[in-house]
Formats: structure tokens, C-alpha cells, sequence
């Protein structure tokens, strides 16, 4: 059964209980309209929307009195939209938060009590990964919705072809990367490169950036005590920032990785361009979306890593919060429910790869399937990203340091001073 | 004739310090009435659309604050901060030469079409129409078409010189600091041209034509009638044009943004770009505040010295 039919068939299962609500809801038929605003990032994603639309579609057709609207806006515009909606008084009731920008919108004071929302026992039903990455003082932040294990994603076809390994550390990455850059038709051009690099300054490349970082033994902000430290200009980020250089210099990164952020990059993977590219599961099924030939073309694996240091996963997680000027909570808290329970997150992880986060939707035989399986096995490693207010700042900050390294402008040496100054200064006006 | 105060019946001002006032009729009173009441909409428009927000951006600018429950009193840090940080500064450099290059396209490729279509030219109706075609795409659509030419792989640039034998690999040009530059003033100069084109159309058509027999019968080359004739008879329209488009071109964000988000590293990081990251990616709103009313008195500090220098009659 190929993704598609069996997305349509869990969401079939969706609709079942969804249906049998919508029995009990002749009763409600009467109630007042009510609609139900939700800021989500991935309804203007393909295929994500898709599924996304099909679950609102079956909550609304179980209540016929309540509309949901979506308030569609690019993953990376996301952050600055919720800010500017806050600051606004124009919050949805329901918007997506995530360990990167939960301290933000803690700050801003939008959240609701997710406890008292959700009902405390509703939270023991999570993964306990997402769960922890979750919280601000122990008070929930948001209902983690699913993840998305950033490591390595290869064309499992191209590397049996080539006899080739994923790489287990950097060196080898180095020379797969090489290995997989290739004239494929023989004009004397390169037409496939090794590694689709997203290079773009923005929370695509940086995020990526942070993985080899951490691979490499660094961290961006370590917690000191009350205060927090940068790794940014140890040995470890050198040679993280010189990676991204060489790799460039080789010519094992398609020409432009500066202009090539996540969009791009799947471009490159699903026009068969490029063999490497470090994301999530999700990517799999926005590569399908654009091109059904690569059906099980492609795999994941555990990001390279130097001796002596485990890969370090971001979870990629993102979540439903409430906000605490919305009058309609309690529906919030169904529409959540029923976005998170175990059919549609089936049916979800079937259109779209990303994995889920609720514990009886992980026990589905459906969820294990061979192309997710290095995903799966690589959520394992997931860290918890840092929890202070200046943390999406350090996207820049990196951004900057490892494009300069990558156009040769400065060396890594002086990019990993010039970053860490920066985040020395940023940690000083944290608050 | 000197006419006594008291019987002027004008309250002796000198004394007083106030100004001389005169007995209104009440007829006039009415008319004063009446003048106030239809231009009370518009001043409340200006003091609702202009006044305030300017005030409002003012007045961030004093306070580190999310703009919801935090608003600590600052003073003036961050604008001497701001004014004290390289790399605000390097970005009002970059603006100002992105500016001045953008509106120099702009005169040039304008007055020179403007030149060509004020001629008799054939077909002078269809190419007005084609030349003025790019002011009228969303500069959104612009700053697409352009990356999509100039990218590497994809991109018809590349495969055209590669055609030609220009080039023998793809060229990352929005990843080279120089050729990122060239590639957003090249686009905000075709975005933007048209409009200087129609004003110089305009003022050429204005121009008395005896001006030109005058200069042809005293010799006078189509260069030297250009020179003489028309660069004098334009200025007016090119002033005008110059200080809208210093204005509008050094606030600009959009195609910058969508082509380079302001890189490779900073090299084309507008500050438009600097006070938009500012705010909406380190949620640092005050200091954009401060940033923004900093533009604000460079683009007033602008039109002043305009002012000062231009005659009114031309501005």
C-alpha cells in the first residue's frame, strides 16, 4: 500500500469516531456557531496541509456548529507572526509552539495553562522525550503534536549503487559526499552533488548547523549555573565551521548552498540532484509529494560523529498550545484531543512522515515502516534544546559565521571568535 | 496716518505681549466655523494614520519591552547603542549605496526611454506600454522572477551564458557578495524605473518646442539640445523624482529580502532588513524602534537639505 492510500485509509479511521461523535452531536446541533482559529505553519505545506485540512474537516463534520480556521504562515515566518499577533491582541485561540520559541511566548504571557486545559492525566500519555522538551518550570508549554528526528537522510538506492556506507564520522562523510558527486550524463558538468547543504541564514540552515556543531563536541549555549555559556569558539566549532567550508570548496554541495534553504534542498533531493541532506522524516514525504519515483529511494541514518561524542538529535518537535486570551478554551482542548488521538496521528505520520508523539499512536505496527526506521532509531539521541529568550537569535549568529566561512571571507578560526563575541553579548542582555 | 490704538480698536499688543485681535464679524466667525469643521477630518486622519504612529515608534524606542507586559524604561540606550554598533552602521552605509545606485538606474535608464518615446518613434503606444510593465508586477513577484534567474542550477542566466560559452560551470551569484549586490540594485532598478520614465515623459512633453527650433537654428546637435534644452527643462520633475525615490528606496525591504535576506554574510543587509530582524527575529522591539525613528531623521534630514538647496519653485 503506497503512503497516499494508506493515509486516505487512516484517515478513514479518523473519521470513524469522529462520525460516531457526530451522532451525539445532532444534539449540539442547535448550539451557536462558534470558530475556532488555528495558527499553524504546516497547513501551507505540502503534502502536511492536506492531512492537516482532512482532520480539521472531520472535526468540524462531527460538530457541525464549529468552523476552524487556519491561519497559514511559513515555518520560518512563524515566530514573527505569532509576536506580531501577541503584541496585536489578535492571538488564535490554538497555535503551534516548540521548545525553540516556548521561552518567548512564555515571556509574552499568550500561553494558557496547559495542565488545567488539557487535564493533567492527558500529558501522561506522552513520550516522555517530547514531554520533557515540553515544559518551562515544570508548567507544560504545549501539547507536543509530533517530531521530526533531524539526522541524516541518504538515497539508499544511489549508496547500494555506489557500494557505499552512511557515514559514521565526519571524514567519511567528507568522502561519500565526494563519492556521490557525479556527472550522471556525461557532459562534462557535475549533475548530482554529495550533500544538499542548506546554507540559508535563517532557523533552516542554523538548525541544521547546531546538529554538526554538537556532532563535532559543541554545544551553541551551555547552562552555567543561572547563567548560560557559548561553545562557539572551542577547537570543536572550528572544525564544524570548517566542515562546512571544505564541503563547499569540494564541490560536494550543489552550487548556491548560501540561497539553498529547506524548499530547495527537498527540490534537489526529489529532482534526483543531490544524495545527502540533513532533515527530518517529513522530508520523505515532501519528496514524494514532488516526486512518486523516489518511493523508497530513501533512508535515514545517525548523523556522522567525531569519537567519543554521540550525535545529538533535535527532535524538530513542535506542538498545540491554547492561548490565554482565547474564549473558547475548552473547545481548543477538544480540537487538540482530537488532532493528537491515536488514528489521526496514524494517519498523519502516513501523509507526512513525521513521526508522532503519543504513546498508544508509537505502538502501531503502521509507524515502523523500513524508510523511518534510521528516524526512529535516531530520536533516541534527542537533546533539549536551551531555554532562554535569546536562543533564536543565535540563528543568526551562526548563520553569519558559517556563510562567511563557506563565501571565504573569514576563516573558521576568526568566524567561531566573531560568533562567540556575539553570544557572549547576547547573554549579557538576556533576561 | 497714524491712527490712535483706541480708535483703531486693537488692544495695544506691545503691551500685553499678545497678538492684535481683531472684532470678528459673525459672519466670519461662522466661515472660521465652517473651515474648521471640513478640515477637522483630515487633521484627524494625519493625527490618527501619521502623528501617532510616529509618536507611538518614539516613544517604543525609550523602553526595552515585548510590547505586552514588559516596558522597562530605557532612555536613549538604545539609541546610543544602536549609533555605536558596527554593524548598524555598516548597514546605513549599504543602504545609502544601494539607494544612490538604484535611483541613478533609475534616472538613466528612465530619462533615456523617457528620451526615445517622447520621439516619434513607430509603435510608440506599444512600447509604453511594455516599458511601463514592471512597475506594474508586486514587487514580490520581481524579487522571485529575479532569484529564479539568477539561480545556479535552474536558472536561465547561468544556462544562457553556458550557451553562449561565458561560462563553464554554474555560478552561484547571490552567493557572491559583489554579484548579490549588483543582482538586488539590478532588480529594484527594473522594478522601479518606469516611474521616473512617465514623470521625464511628462516634462519633455511640456517643454515649448520652440525652445528646440531655437537651439537647432543656433546649431545646436540633438546632444547639445538634450543638454541645453531638456536636462534643464527635466530638473524640476528630477528633483522631485529624486528625493520620492531616496526616500522610498532607502526604507525599501521587500526585494531585498526575498532575494538575499540581506546576504551573503551582511553584504547586502539594508537596513530596512537589520531593523525587521531586529524586531521580528530577536523580538527586540524597542532597539528597532530606535533604529527605525534613526531612519526617520535621515530621511527628514534628506528632504531639508532638499528643501534648503532646491528652489521652491522647482522643488
Amino acid at each position: 500500500m503506497n503512503l497516499s492510500k494508506l493515509s486516505v485509509a487512516l484517515l478513514a479511521r479518523g473519521l470513524l469516531p469522529g462520525l460516531l461523535l457526530g451522532l451525539s452531536a445532532t444534539a449540539q446541533a442547535a448550539d451557536d456557531p462558534v470558530t475556532l482559529t488555528v495558527l499553524s505553519s504546516t497547513i501551507v505545506e505540502g503534502p502536511e496541509g492536506v492531512a492537516e485540512q482532512a482532520a480539521a474537516d472531520a472535526f468540524m463534520e462531527a460538530r457541525p456548529h464549529v468552523t476552524i480556521e487556519f491561519i497559514g504562515v511559513p515555518a520560518n515566518e512563524l515566530y514573527a507572526k505569532t509576536n506580531a499577533l501577541a503584541i496585536s491582541g489578535s492571538m488564535p485561540d490554538v497555535f503551534i509552539n516548540s521548545p525553540e520559541f516556548m521561552a518567548q511566548a512564555h515571556d509574552l504571557g499568550i500561553v494558557a495553562d496547559m495542565e488545567e486545559t488539557l487535564g493533567a492525566d492527558y500529558f501522561q500519555g506522552f513520550a516522555k522525550g517530547p514531554l520533557a522538551q515540553s515544559t518551562i518550570d515544570g508548567e507544560y508549554q504545549f501539547a507536543p503534536w509530533f517530531t521530526i528526528p533531524n539526522t541524516l537522510l541518504y538515497r539508499r538506492d544511489l549508496f547500494e549503487e555506489a557500494g557505499v556506507e552512511p557515514p559514521s564520522d565526519w571524514d567519511e562523510f567528507r568522502e561519500v559526499a565526494k563519492t556521490m558527486t557525479v556527472d550522471t550524463d556525461g557532459d562534462g558538468q557535475t549533475d548530482r552533488w554529495g550533500f544538499a547543504m542548506v546554507g540559508t541564514n535563517n532557523g533552516s540552515g542554523a538548525g541544521r548547523f547546531f546538529l554538526v556543531l554538537r556532532a563535532h563536541g559543541a554545544d551553541e549555549p551551555v547552562a552555567d549555573g543561572d547563567s548560560w555559556t557559548t561553545q562557539f569558539d572551542t577547537p570543536e566549532a572550528v572544525a564544524a565551521f570548517a566542515l562546512y567550508g571544505e564541503l563547499v570548496a569540494d564541490g560536494s554541495v550543489p552550487p548556491g548552498p548560501l540561497q539553498t534553504g529547506y524548499g530547495e534542498a527537498v527540490t534537489l533531493i526529489a529532482s534526483d540532484k543531490a544524495a545527502m541532506m540533513i532533515t527530518g522524516p517529513h522530508t520523505i514525504g515532501a519528496v514524494l509529494d514532488q516526486n512518486p519515483d523516489m518511493a523508497g529511494k530513501m533512508a535515514g541514518a545517525l548523523l556522522p560523529s567525531v569519537e567519543g561524542v554521540e550525535p545529538d538529535v533535535n527532535l524538530g518537535m513542535f506542538g498545540w498550545a491554547v492561548s490565554s486570551d482565547s474564549d473558547e478554551k475548552e473547545l481548543a482542548a477538544e480540537y487538540i484531543r482530537f488532532i493528537l488521538n491515536r488514528d489521526n496521528q496514524v494517519a498523519w505520520n502516513a501523509a507526512t512522515g513525521r513521526l508522532p508523539t503519543r504513546l498508544d499512536a508509537l505502538e502501531d505496527p503502521a509507524i515502523a515502516r523500513p524508510e523511518l526506521e534510521g528516524f526512529i532509531e535516531a530520536a533516541e539521541y534527542g537533546y533539549q534544546v536551551p531555554t532562554a529568550t535569546f536562543y533564536p537569535d543565535l540563528f543568526s549568529v551562526a548563520g553569519d559565521a558559517y556563510q562567511a566561512v563557506i563565501i571565504e571571507q573569514k576563516s573558521p578560526e576568526e568566524a567561531a571568535k566573531g560568533a562567540a563575541e556575539q553570544t557572549e553579548r547576547l547573554i549579557a542582555n538576556n533576561r | 496716518m497714524d491712527v490712535p490704538v483706541a480708535a483703531s480698536g486693537v488692544r495695544d499688543a506691545t503691551r500685553t505681549g499678545t497678538r492684535p485681535r481683531r472684532r470678528r464679524s459673525p459672519v466670519a466667525a461662522a466661515r472660521e466655523r465652517i473651515g474648521l469643521t471640513f478640515v477637522s477630518p483630515s487633521v484627524l486622519v494625519m493625527l490618527l494614520l501619521v502623528a501617532y504612529p510616529l509618536g507611538y515608534g518614539i516613544y517604543i524606542s525609550l523602553f526595552d519591552t515585548n510590547l505586552l507586559n514588559r516596558w522597562d524604561f530605557v532612555g536613549l540606550k538604545f539609541f546610543n547603542e544602536s549609533l555605536a554598533d558596527p554593524g548598524f552602521r555598516r548597514s546605513l552605509v549599504v543602504t545609502v549605496v544601494y539607494a544612490l545606485l538604484v535611483i541613478s538606474g533609475h534616472v538613466l535608464v528612465g530619462v533615456t526611454l523617457a528620451v526615445m518615446l517622447a520621439s516619434d518613434v513607430k509603435f510608440n503606444t506599444v512600447f509604453r506600454a511594455i516599458l511601463i510593465l514592471p512597475w506594474l508586477f508586486p514587487e514580490v513577484v520581481v524579487a522571485l522572477i529575479f532569484r529564479w534567474i539568477f539561480d545556479p542550477i535552474f536558472g536561465i542566466l547561468n544556462h544562457a551564458l553556458s550557451m553562449l560559452g561565458m561560462i563553464s560551470s554554474q555560478v552561484a551569484w547571490l552567493d557572491d557578495p559583489i554579484w548579490a549586490f549588483v543582482a538586488v540594485v539590478f532588480a529594484a532598478i527594473w522594478k522601479g524605473y518606469p516611474l521616473v520614465m512617465l514623470l521625464s515623459l511628462a516634462g519633455l512633453q511640456s517643454i515649448p518646442k520652440d525652445r528646440y527650433e531655437a537651439a537647432a537654428l543656433d546649431g545646436a546637435g540633438r546632444l547639445l539640445q538634450f543638454r541645453y534644452v531638456s536636462l534643464p527643462g527635466l530638473a524640476p520633475i528630477l528633483g522631485v523624482a529624486v528625493i520620492l525615490e531616496f526616500v522610498w528606496w532607502f526604507k525599501h525591504f521587500t526585494i531585498v529580502w526575498l532575494m538575499t535576506k540581506g546576504g551573503p554574510v551582511d553584504a547586502t543587509n539594508v537596513v530596512s532588513i537589520d531593523i525587521y530582524r531586529t524586531a521580528f527575529q530577536s523580538f527586540d522591539f524597542g532597539r528597532a524602534a530606535a533604529m527605525a525613528v534613526i531612519v526617520l531623521f535621515i530621511c527628514v534630514a534628506f528632504a531639508i537639505v532638499y528643501r534648503r538647496t532646491v528652489p521652491d519653485e522647482e522643488a
